[in-house]
């Protein structure tokens, strides 16, 4: 996506100065040091960084399951840190998909059925979510899955379905926490394949991850260390990424 | 579009989906739910199909027959009747006055145009492939029309030859006998082939033979009274057909002519209480349950139901939230694609309902289906065949939703509970302390001291033991609202402890949202278990206390009073030949009149009766007859009344006994010595011609009885009603009196034979009394039994065994009970741990900990649970208990006085003792938690699978 139609648009998550700190006094951690970020559709921005940098906290509050200590999360031109619960709740029902490294799905539910969940959970009548969830289902090729029960699907299989519930409805927002982090390499190729796909037909997406490779899947990469951003990249500088340089100062 | 609906929907699928998946812990729970309702449904449906509808009722005691007209025997004298027939008085009033007596012809008011069926019903001894069997005789032409529907013939076809007899099932059963077989009775040279074999289908259990009118019972009053027998009464009664049927008016012109009649269409349409004259009659309202009983059955009834859902729901609460824990990982993945607490407490919610839902269904099918296949075990064992099948589906329905409702009620605290978790917590497994609720506590504080006040007030103050229930129930509850502050206590017994039941103690206290609803259900279980077990101890205690034994230990005694004593010496041989005898004493009793004839008070012609003549001097003034049938005791104040209580005189035997007819026995010393009396003068007295006396008040200035023999008993009977002096012949004999304090055993006196016989009584063989070297054996027993209904006498046979409980088998039941509750509820809190403790236990592996440690773990865990529950439990179930006691203690005394007042002699302070049932209590208290711990520890792999711990 060119520079141009991107300023064209409003972000789809607006991160402003963004902190948290976790206990107080002597156990103090600060696991966010005002971190500002802008992602619009059609981007797919990478979050790197070494274990504890803050990463996955930044992807729990870009999607309201944790609040920040201080800063602002806009999703969709909603300010949600200062949304009550219900808010929040509704929000990832209609704006934020999340992946998760494994057990993304509802055991006791079919491919269709977990896709489905959240427009069932917004009160859309199961006929309908589920027309939805598998015409969703069908442009990202993943129609055959429809009526298996997650135990009959390999992880690679499982994590698309993954990224299919993500971006059903209205939804246009894609938080993915190490989404291959449990799969072989030529599988979690194919996963990213698919989440830069449905990003370059319009979706905006947060892929955390430490993997160089899949990280060049990415538009952008944030590299973040204790918690600050220390090198933002746009993709054409993926190859000196590859080599470990560009975080370099 | 959007509405609640759809998304319940998606719960319900998730929980369906959840609950197929771990079918272990979701039958558990579904069986909890539904055995009760199994239960409930299948004794609705029973009660339901034996209640007869009226037309059902009719045609089983009428037949086809518009009525039955039936003597009364009140002489013919005009009467008034209840529409149902059931309850009849004569019209005129007879105030203090006997009703009149004797027969009437019920043929006589038949009325024109009706064709009548005779039904006539006696008795007469048969004999069967074992011996003699008493048996109802009924003659009635069962093949006739009208008669339909009162017998259902089973095998062969009911008689159609004077000598032919049909018999029901019950009676072949008992008797040995077959259809095709003859069948004799004792005394009577006639043969009856059993030509059929019926029943009746409201009194299956009903020994009877059905001849043809006139076949038997005539023939056979003949030959009885031939051979110098008492013949058997007969009843007859007449079926009637009439056109237009019977109608009240003519029930009320019938009852003129002094017949009762059971009519179809009465009973059908009944008029209204005004037009029953009986009604308007002063003590004869038309009587129905009133509301306020009602309301209290309605109340216990609700209470029960209350308890019962209560105490399901703390069982099976638990299994919800070891699901809800088990699953929380899915919550938190709903959590994350939007759902909001209400969609996480309507999935955890939904799986109360998916399981409420299954176990009303199961639940009620299974009870339909075992009724209707257990449908004729069900009506041998009532004794009477079901109407129809009758189902009421609104009735089912509403059991069904208890089971629905008592699902929803488990899974409501997990369910809140669960969508109080974060969805960060859920999804990254951690758990966070939650503090236990400060309201709980609160409120059961409160409950408990309300319903310990009420309680206490029921027990010190009133004497409605419902009081004391209704406290005690209500504190019952408090302590239940208390357990989790409760069970925070315990954990201070920690540090004392050695690693594992440290671990658990500490793990059980830490987690009281888990620990708490299990210790709840213990402590509600063994609460009832031990109240009851307490109350039941300290009736056991009062009744052993105030036991009165008719006989000295191990004596046994047998009489028989009927046909003159003809199969007496049978008898008595029977007992000396299965019984270790000691000693044996035969006695005989004084007849007055004929010798064939059975119980002095028979009123049988040609019987008379004797009675002890009591001085005028010794008689008790409150009890002194008077002429114009007032109440003598009004004549005293309160105060004289209380003393005369006091008066010998008054005194009234307080001891138990034989019943020995007239009390006067004919027998030699050797009874006496039976009896543990040790007294020589006493036999020397006998052998002397004296009367051995117990009671001071028969003696007469000169220390002589006097034994008056009365044979005209209707004119003693007139005379007593005048306060007149019997007529009859009264003879003296000199006495020895027993000393003060001698057991009599209902003796009031012994007479030898010789003495008997010179004095010209009529000895007639009454029974014997033994004594034994040992207690006889139950085989023995049974040996006897048998005898001596081969012989076929009605045989009143007693054994001494001393004071023997009842409640033992019950105290036994109840403490298994309570067991089983413990260790089920101990088990699903265990496996609720365990689920929560394998990151731990994965560390204390990791750490080096011996395999063992989980399993020592884990029966610790169930232990604690269990000892806990168990310890709370009997200390709230030893107090209602003792509550209730007093207040039966309270109504005791307010009957001694009321008796003291009254000047009742013989009565004794009462004795009410509380008596703790320290088996019970030791059970429950030791052996169940330590058999809930090996049961755990058991069944816990010492090995756990080495899973992956969970990403975080």
């Amino acid at each position: 996506m060119s520079e141009r139609s991107q300023q064209a648009q409003q972000p789809v998550l607006q991160l402003q100065q963004l902190t948290r700190v976790h206990g107080s006094g002597a156990t103090e951690v600060h696991a966010l040091r005002g971190i500002d970020l802008d992602v619009f559709p059609g981007e797919l921005v990478a979050v790197m960084g070494p274990s504890g940098s803050g990463k996955s906290t930044l992807l729990t509050i870009a999607g309201g399951l944790d609040s920040p200590t201080s800063g602002r999360v806009i999703v969709e031109n909603t300010d949600i840190t200062s949304g009550d619960r219900k808010v929040l709740s509704a929000l990832r029902r209609r704006s934020i998909g999340y992946v998760f490294q494994d057990y993304n799905l509802i055991p006791a539910l079919t491919a269709a059925e977990n896709v489905a969940l959240p427009r069932e959970l917004d009160g859309v009548s199961a006929r309908k979510a589920r027309v939805e969830a598998l015409a969703a289902l069908e442009e990202m090729e993943l129609g055959h899955l429809a009526d298996r029960f997650p135990d009959e699907m390999s992880g690679g299989q499982q994590q698309r379905i993954a990224i299919a519930r993500a971006l059903v409805g209205d939804r246009r927002l894609v938080l993915a926490d190490e989404p291959t982090g449990a799969l072989d390499s030529e599988t979690g190729e194919s996963v990213l394949a698919l989440l830069r796909a449905r990003c370059d037909a319009g979706a905006a997406g947060v892929l955390v991850t430490h993997e160089p490779r899949f990280a060049a899947w990415a538009d952008r990469v944030v590299f973040l260390r204790d918690g600050a951003v220390v090198d933002q990249t746009v993709r054409s500088d993926a190859d000196s990424l590859l080599t470990g340089q560009a975080g370099q100062r | 579009m959007t509405n609640w609906f759809h998304s319940w929907r998606a719960a319900v699928r998730i929980a369906r989906r959840d609950a197929w998946r771990f079918k272990g812990r979701s039958f558990l729970v579904l069986a909890m739910i539904a055995l009760p309702i199994l239960g409930v449904s299948a004794a609705d449906l029973t009660l339901r199909s034996s209640e007869l509808s009226t037309q059902e009722k009719l045609e089983r005691s009428l037949g086809a027959a518009d009525a039955r007209l039936s003597d009364p025997e009140l002489g013919g004298a005009a009467i008034l009747q209840s529409p149902d027939a059931e309850n009849y008085a004569p019209a005129k009033d007879y105030e203090n006055a006997p009703w009149p007596s004797g027969g009437t012809d019920v043929s006589k008011a038949v009325p024109a145009g009706g064709t009548t069926l005779v039904d006539s019903s006696g008795g007469a001894k048969l004999r069967t492939a074992h011996g003699l069997l008493q048996t109802e005789i009924r003659e009635l032409k069962a093949a006739d029309p009208m008669a339909r529907g009162i017998m259902t013939l089973q095998q062969g076809h009911f008689p159609k030859k004077s000598d032919e007899v049909a018999a029901t099932t019950a009676f072949l059963e008992a008797s040995g006998l077959k259809v095709g077989q003859t069948l004799t009775a004792r005394g009577f040279d006639r043969t009856y082939r059993i030509v059929g074999a019926y029943e009746l289908p409201s009194d299956l259990k009903n020994s009877q033979v059905n001849a043809l009118p006139g076949a038997f019972l005539a023939p056979y009053g003949k030959a009885l009274e031939a051979a110098g027998l008492q013949s058997q009464g007969v009843s007859t009664t007449y079926l009637l057909k009439i056109d237009g049927g019977f109608t009240w008016n003519m029930v009320v012109e019938t009852n003129k002519k002094g017949v009762l009649v059971a009519s179809a269409a009465v009973q059908l349409n009944p008029p209204a209480d005004a037009d029953v004259p009986l009604f308007q009659k002063e003590g004869w309202n038309n009587y129905e349950l009133s509301a306020g009983a009602q309301a209290a059955a309605l109340a216990a009834i609700g209470t029960v139901v209350g308890l019962a859902m209560l105490e399901i729901c703390l069982l099976a609460g638990p299994a919800f939230a070891v699901g809800a824990r088990r699953s929380r990982r899915q919550l938190g993945l709903v959590g994350a694609n939007g759902g909001d607490r209400r969609h996480i407490r309507a999935i955890v919610l939904a799986g109360g309902l998916v399981i409420g839902v299954a176990a009303a269904v199961i639940g009620t099918v299974l009870g339909i289906v075992l009724t209707f296949a257990l449908q004729p075990v069900l009506e041998d064992s009532m004794g009477k065949r079901f109407g129809s099948f009758d189902v009421r589906p609104l009735e089912l329905l509403g059991i069904a939703l208890l089971a629905v409702l008592t699902g929803l009620l488990a899974a409501i605290v997990p369910a809140i509970t669960a969508s109080r978790q974060t969805v960060l917590a859920s999804l990254t497994g951690r758990r966070g302390v939650r503090r236990s609720s400060r309201v709980l506590p609160v409120v059961g504080l409160v409950a408990v001291a309300t319903g310990a006040a009420i309680a206490l007030y029921g027990s010190v103050v009133s004497d409605q033991f419902v009081i004391v229930a209704a406290g005690s129930a209500l504190a019952e509850l408090g302590v239940v609202a208390l357990t989790p502050a409760l069970v925070g206590l315990f954990g201070r017994l920690g540090r004392w402890m050695p690693l594992s039941p440290r671990l658990a103690l500490r793990d059980a206290v830490r987690n009281r949202g888990r620990t708490a609803p299990a210790v709840a259900a213990v402590l509600a279980a063994v609460a009832g278990t031990v109240a009851v077990a307490t109350y039941a101890a300290s009736r056991d205690a009062q009744d052993r206390a105030t036991y009165r034994a008719e006989l000295p230990y191990g004596a046994v005694s047998v009489m028989i009073d009927e046909d003159g004593g003809r199969d007496v010496p049978a008898v008595r041989e029977a007992v000396q030949r299965h019984f270790p005898v000691d000693l044996r004493a035969d006695v005989d009793r004084i007849a007055v009149g004929k010798a064939n004839c059975s119980s002095m008070y028979s009123g049988e012609k040609g019987c008379g009766r004797y009675e002890i003549v009591v001085p005028k001097a010794n008689v008790c003034p409150l009890w002194a007859s008077t002429t114009d049938g007032s109440d003598p005791s009004e004549r005293f104040t309160k105060e004289q009344r209380r003393d005369l209580a006091k008066d010998w005189r008054c005194a009234s035997s307080n001891e138990g006994g034989a019943y020995i007819e007239g009390g006067l026995l004919i027998a030699d010393a050797k009874l006496l010595k039976i009896l543990g009396i040790n007294d020589s003068a006493a036999e020397k007295a006998l052998a002397d011609g004296k009367i051995v006396s117990f009671d001071k008040r028969q003696l007469d200035k000169a220390g002589k009885i006097g034994i008056k023999l009365i044979t005209d008993t209707e004119a003693a009977d007139r005379a007593s009603e005048k306060g007149l002096e019997a007529p009859g012949e009264t003879k003296t004999f000199g006495t020895y009196l027993m000393p003060d304090g001698t057991k009599s055993y209902g003796l009031s006196g012994v007479i030898s034979p010789a003495t008997a016989k010179e004095a010209g009584l009529r000895a007639v063989p009454y029974g014997a009394f033994y004594s034994t070297d040992q207690m006889p054996s139950s085989e023995q027993r049974q040996k006897l039994d048998a005898e001596i209904a081969r012989i076929g006498s009605a045989a009143n046979l007693h054994l001494e065994e001393g004071f023997v409980s009842k409640n033992s088998i019950v105290l036994l039941a109840l403490t298994v009970f309570a067991g089983l509750i413990t260790i089920g509820a101990a088990g699903i809190a265990t496996g609720l741990a365990q689920a929560d403790a394998e990151a731990d236990l994965k560390t204390l592996a990791a750490v080096g900990a011996p395999p063992r440690v989980r399993r020592t773990l884990s029966g610790f865990q169930c232990g604690v649970v269990a000892a806990m529950g168990v310890v709370l439990g009997s200390a709230a179930g030893v107090l209602p208990a003792v509550g209730l006691r007093l207040t039966e203690e309270r109504q005791e005394l307010k009957f001694y006085q009321q008796a003291l007042d009254g000047g009742w002699g013989g009565v004794n302070p009462p004795h009410v003792p509380i008596v703790v049932p320290w088996e019970t209590l030791a059970a429950l208290l030791v052996a169940v938690p330590l058999g809930a711990a090996l049961l755990a520890a058991l069944v816990t792999r010492s090995r756990g699978a080495l899973a992956r711990r969970a990403a975080t």
